[in-house]
């Protein structure tokens, strides 16, 4: 039970449920939430490359914790836009956020 | 390189100056003033004692700064001075400290101009120092970019439009520069963005062809030639007193610089080929600019076409490939960025207190403000050509090698020195002479204070008028060995 | 620097030279609002330089060659340009006529434009203009002598738009500036072409260069021509006439100065500088000397139909100055730069007596003038008289030496038709200056008694008259007038002196002079012939104007479309507008502005609307929700990576 496979399902469905919940939430958190999410999918495969394929160099490691890093940076950019969002708008629901559109 | 890095010291003069600037809160416009006054004349010494140190019986590269930034693109920090940016260099140092003076009385979102201006200036800086293409892009476009603010939020009129269209023009001209630094760096091997390794490896002769015409247009929509020109009057019109001072009289003599200094010294071959055009284009510049000219109403449009112009003239100096063509290119940037400084500053004061630069509503300021008409008249009178006054030796240069090389185009430009003293002279007299205009009648003369930094810009116009052997020399020592070379 | 201490020339040369320049830069700077101080230190350093170049001519006089003394100035690349001073016989001469009038005519100023708000301007640009002038006078190069050239010219237009609030003066100093600008760029020209296909741009280099060989005759004509546009543009000689009567806007000194009796003389001056050169192309002296006669008879005739004193003066000037090129262009050197000599001093002469009056009643209109009792004013009145004299060419004034000497020249010419319009141009010249002279002195209708408010207006003023500053204004004068009696006498030893050691000026002028050998007339002939042209003129302007019962019309009124002809200046002014509004103007100008506008910046614009449009257009395709395109986004990249795998 303990294969590559097992990880790599594993990472898969993270990576599929963050990716529903940012196309399918409405709420700027929740979003920002299934990107994290999304991110530690690629996290976990990358580890579980690491371990089952070439333990020796640990490079996959080196990147998880580059994502790790990049995480934190997106999550605190992510919640100022949204901080400043709100300010603007009084909501954080994506919904409301169309100027774009022109 | 040994010693001190005084190049890197005059190219971060700037930086810092940006740094402290954006440290200060905004709402303290005084010492905003003070520390960017500080920083440009920090600038300033720094580039004086490079000029006086600067060995022009020895020529060449002098104090040189190379090291290896990028090992595997070839990328270098790679600084010298020769006698082509040499002027160059003092032209930006002189302009800089003027401009900053001239806006004494700025208050509008102060910091955030003194800031954006620094920026600009630290690319010209970067773009006169740097020996490397990669560098002198990235400096490139750092300079374009801060005129977009500049003249959106400080402009007047139709700033928004003559921001835009100013940005839309010089980003297309560096959409050229690119690829072609690009072409030549994967020509050369691609392993090098050292210009005089570039040069030493010596382009074919079809390579030089595409490279320099890449360049020539590329570089050539800032040096306003025509029929790339329209953005240099509409953008000078729009742009606040400074930025236009700094625009007309130290960016437009980017692009000419770089045509010199890549085009040139990568493809001469390539200059060659396209001369020809380059003298057509540049000769039909200078008529033509006089003459639309004769036709405006407006001051600095006045003086928007004065400067395409002058900058024909420049590109009919290097179209020439001659030592006193090239010598006349390069004296007449230093001279027509003097010159032009000189232009905005005085009617950039004019405008601020009348809240008009239309020549109709003017007229007998010289009654009015007659120190601040001098500064103007003084600044038509030499870009009129008149002698003794530094753009003349550049003219005198420019139609020696033209006359030469172009008869015919060199006698069709020679025209234009009439027509520019038509024009020239018609503005001054409806502007500055006839009756007293009552409605400005209560407004006062340039204070001492706002005097200085006009009175400075004379002074440098007068000196290397009177003394063309200083500026000249120091620009010879370069051009003869580059024209050799060719 | 020790060489200028050691020697006594080069010391008074670089001191008078240099005096007014600083002088100029202390009055702009420093003081501007102190108008009494900033007239002493002008005149004070025109006296230096005209002390100065007193004795260097003196100097001159004793030297086996002339004073040569030159410093790089600059180079670039193999063009070297120096800078220096070279005195000879002739430069040392003009130097001292331009030292001496400019001294004479700031002192005069001092009473002209006392209580004048731009008193100091006026005394910075008299003193800018005798330090160019000066400078142009000795300049060792061509280019040096353009330099200084320019100044001048930059002078004049600062002066002659001097009452800048007028639009007509402003207007007049434009012109000025612009028209002498159109033949100072053929002079360039021709200085660019001689830096190239000679090398070599000193003056007497040039004047040697003929006879080594080293250049064509034709390189010579084409070069030759192009420096006389220079003077065609700064003599006031025909095309470009017109400037010169406009310039008497400025203030009546200037107009005495520059614009009579140095300035507008140094177009003479360059083609006496460069004589040699010249005279190697017949082509160019024959163009020179036709240009000259219709500038001559051109100028003459209208001179003849105006009232404005100024103006007749002017046209005279103007006619003058084309009997000097005349002179030149005939071969008669000596002729030449006598006449512009004589011609200095009773010009200067005649605008500082017109000044006189101007400054009394207020007018230029030599018909009020009279009617105003202008006799009644002796010292003006006697010397415009002896000026008018010596310009009609009566003897024993100057005018008469130097006049004869022209004749001279011409009559050595093959062609007698020169000669004939040298005489005839002295009987109208003749004509002119005495239906002035006679306006003057019996007006129509006698003098009018001045009103008694008038009288007792100017009771102050009359005082002052009498006081300093009248003197001032009175002993220039005087001493002008002296100066027009004596200097024929002195034609001898001027000749000697101004041909001394020149050798490359003696061969060209006895080769240009060739034609004839004996002349159309005999010597004795011809003084009568010159003789009795002017006092035939003389006659005639008695006959309509002085006599008792005289129409005082002039005979060209019977002729209207003639006088109206002569009036308009032949149309030249016409012509020059038309040329300007038409062709500049209403045609490249506006043709032009519209391309930058319409094509240029329209085809910029469209090509930004089109963008902007086409983005408009498209933009139904962008929802605004950022999850549609993320979903549209990962279902393309779902659907790109089945396509690469499988």
């Amino acid at each position: 039970m303990n294969s590559l496979n097992t990880y790599l399902i594993i990472s898969a469905f993270l990576f599929s449920i963050g990716l529903v919940g940012v196309l399918q939430r409405r709420n700027l958190i929740g979003m920002l939430i299934s990107v994290e999410l999304m991110l530690n999918g690629a996290n976990l495969n990358f580890m579980a490359f690491n371990r089952f394929l070439t333990p020796e160099p640990v490079v996959g490691q080196i990147i998880a914790l580059a994502i790790m890093g990049l995480a934190a940076a997106e999550a605190a950019i992510g919640l100022s836009i949204i901080l400043a969002l709100y300010r603007k708008m009084h909501s954080i629901n994506i919904e409301q956020a169309q100027r774009l559109k022109g | 390189m040994t010693g001190f890095p005084i190049l890197t010291a005059i190219l971060m003069s700037t930086v810092f100056g940006l740094l402290t600037i954006l440290l200060i809160p905004p709402e303290r416009t005084k010492l905003v003033k003070q520390v960017s006054m500080f920083w440009a004349t920090v600038g300033l010494i720094l580039t004086l004692w490079l000029y006086f140190n600067f060995d022009h019986s020895k020529g060449g590269l002098q104090f040189v700064e190379r090291v290896l930034w990028v090992k595997s693109l070839g990328i270098y920090w790679f600084h010298g001075v020769d006698g082509i940016n040499m002027p160059m260099l003092l032209l930006t140092a002189v302009v800089l400290f003027t401009g900053v003076w001239t806006m004494w009385e700025l208050e509008y979102r102060a910091k955030e101009f003194f800031a954006l201006m620094f920026l600009l200036v630290a690319g010209v800086y970067g773009m006169f120092l740097s020996m490397d293409l990669f560098w002198m892009f990235v400096w490139y476009d750092v300079s374009l970019f801060p005129m977009y603010p500049l003249i959106s939020i400080w402009g007047g009129t139709r700033k928004e439009y003559g921001a835009m269209k100013l940005t839309l023009y010089l980003l297309a001209g560096s959409a050229l520069i690119l690829p072609a630094i690009i072409y030549a760096w994967v020509q050369g091997g691609a392993i090098t963005f050292d210009l005089f390794e570039l040069q030493k490896i010596g382009f074919s002769l079809l390579d030089q062809k595409i490279l320099f015409v890449m360049l020539y247009l590329g570089f050539g929509i800032l040096a306003a030639v025509w029929p790339f020109h329209t953005w240099s009057p509409v953008g000078h019109v729009a742009a606040p007193t400074a930025v236009s001072m700094i625009h007309a009289g130290v960016l437009m003599k980017l692009g000419a610089y770089g045509i010199l200094r890549i085009g040139m010294t990568l493809c001469p071959q390539g200059l060659g080929y396209w001369s020809d055009l380059m003298a057509l284009l540049a000769c039909i510049g200078i008529v033509y600019g006089a003459l639309v000219g004769l036709a405006q109403t407006d001051l600095k449009y006045v003086i928007g076409y004065s400067s395409v112009s002058h900058m024909g003239m420049v590109g009919l100096g290097l179209a020439t490939m001659t030592v006193s063509g090239i010598n006349g290119a390069v004296f007449q940037m230093f001279a027509h960025g003097v010159m032009t400084a000189l232009f905005f500053s005085s009617v950039g004061y004019i405008y601020d207190r009348t809240h008009t630069k239309m020549i109709p509503e003017l007229g007998g300021m010289s009654k009015t403000m007659p120190i601040a008409s001098a500064f103007f008249i003084i600044a038509a009178l030499a870009g009129i050509g008149v002698p003794l006054m530094a753009s003349f030796w550049a003219e005198l240069l420019v139609f020696i090698a033209a006359v030469q090389v172009f008869p015919v185009g060199g006698i069709f430009a020679m025209v234009g020195l009439i027509i520019s003293a038509l024009f020239m002279l018609r503005v001054v007299q409806r502007t500055f002479y006839g009756e007293r205009n009552e409605k400005f009648g209560h407004i006062p003369d340039v204070s001492p204070f706002l005097a200085v930094p006009r009175i400075i810009l004379i002074g440098v116009i007068l000196f290397f008028g009177f003394f063309p052997k200083v500026m000249l020399d120091v620009i010879q020592s370069a051009v003869i060995p580059f024209v050799g070379s060719f | 620097m020790d060489a200028i201490f050691k020697d006594p020339v080069l010391l008074a040369t670089v001191v008078g030279t240099s005096l007014p320049f600083l002088s100029m830069a202390v009055i702009l700077i420093f003081t501007r609002h102190n108008p009494m101080l900033s007239s002493r230190i002008s005149v004070t350093s025109i006296v230096v330089a005209a002390v100065c170049a007193l004795l260097n001519l003196a100097k001159v006089a004793g030297a086996s060659h002339p004073f040569r003394f030159e410093t790089a100035w600059m180079s670039s690349g193999n063009f070297h340009l120096t800078f220096g001073y070279y005195l000879d016989p002739l430069s040392a001469l003009m130097l001292t006529i331009v030292a001496v009038i400019a001294c004479l005519v700031q002192i005069y100023s001092l009473g002209y434009m006392s209580g004048d708000p731009g008193y100091s301007r006026y005394y910075a640009f008299q003193s800018l203009f005798a330090w160019a002038m000066m400078n142009m006078v000795i300049a060792s190069t061509l280019l040096q002598l353009f330099i200084f050239w320019e100044l001048v010219g930059l002078a004049s237009y600062m002066l002659i738009g001097f009452y800048y609030e007028k639009f007509s003066a402003s207007q007049a100093g434009k012109k000025a500036f612009v028209m002498t600008r159109v033949g100072d760029v053929g002079f360039f020209l021709g200085i660019i072409i001689l830096t190239l296909g000679f090398g070599n741009l000193g003056i007497p280099d040039l004047n040697n260069a003929p006879g080594t060989g080293t250049i064509t005759t034709g390189f010579i004509t084409m070069a030759a021509l192009l420096v006389f546009c220079g003077v065609v543009g700064k003599s006031a000689q025909f095309p470009l006439i017109t400037w010169l009567p406009d310039a008497m806007e400025g203030p009546t000194p200037v107009s005495a100065l520059l614009h009579s009796a140095t300035m507008v003389a140094a177009g003479v001056y360059v083609f006496s500088r460069i004589f040699p050169f010249f005279a190697a192309s017949p082509n160019a002296m024959l163009i020179a000397l036709a240009i000259g006669t219709v500038t001559m008879l051109l100028a003459s005739t209208m001179a003849m139909t105006t009232y404005d004193l100024k103006q007749v003066w002017a046209y005279s000037t103007v006619s003058q100055l084309g009997m000097m090129v005349m002179s030149l262009a005939a071969g008669g050197y000596f002729a030449g730069v006598f006449h512009l000599t004589t011609h200095a001093g009773f010009k200067a002469l005649l605008f500082l007596c017109s000044g006189i009056f101007i400054h009394e009643y207020h007018t230029n209109d030599m018909r009020v003038i009279g009617k105003q009792g202008g006799r009644k004013q002796l010292v003006p009145m006697i010397c415009i008289t002896v000026g008018a004299l010596a310009l009609s060419g009566v003897p024993p004034f100057s005018g008469f030496f130097s006049k004869e000497a022209i004749l001279g020249a011409l009559n050595a010419q093959a062609n007698p038709i020169w000669l004939f319009a040298g005489l005839f141009g002295a009987f109208l010249t003749a004509y002119y200056s005495f239906r002035l002279i006679f306006h003057l002195l019996f007006p129509k209708g006698g003098i009018e008694e001045k009103h008694a408010v008038h009288e007792m207006d100017s009771h102050g003023h009359k005082e002052e008259h009498h006081g300093g500053l009248f003197w001032a204004m009175a002993v220039p004068v005087m001493i002008l007038a002296c100066v027009t009696v004596v200097l024929g006498f002195a034609e001898h030893s001027l000749q000697g002196y101004i041909m001394a050691g020149g050798g490359a000026v003696k061969h060209a002028s006895t080769a240009a002079t060739g034609g004839a050998a004996h002349g159309v007339v005999g010597h004795e002939l011809l003084v009568i012939l010159g003789i009795s042209a002017g006092l035939v003129g003389i006659i005639l302007a008695w006959f309509e104007y002085g006599r008792k019962g005289a129409s005082r019309n002039g005979f060209l009124s019977y002729f209207p479309p003639v006088w109206k002809l002569f009036d308009a200046r032949w149309y030249m002014d016409a012509f020059f507008r038309w040329f300007l509004d038409t062709a500049i103007y209403s045609g490249l100008t506006s043709i032009f502005t519209r391309n930058d506008r319409r094509i240029i910046d329209g085809g910029i614009d469209g090509i930004c609307f089109f963008t902007e449009t086409g983005g408009r257009l498209f933009s139904f395709m962008q929802s605004g929700m950022l999850q549609y395109n993320l979903l549209i986004m990962v279902l393309v990249a779902g659907l790109a990576m089945l396509f690469f795998i499988v």
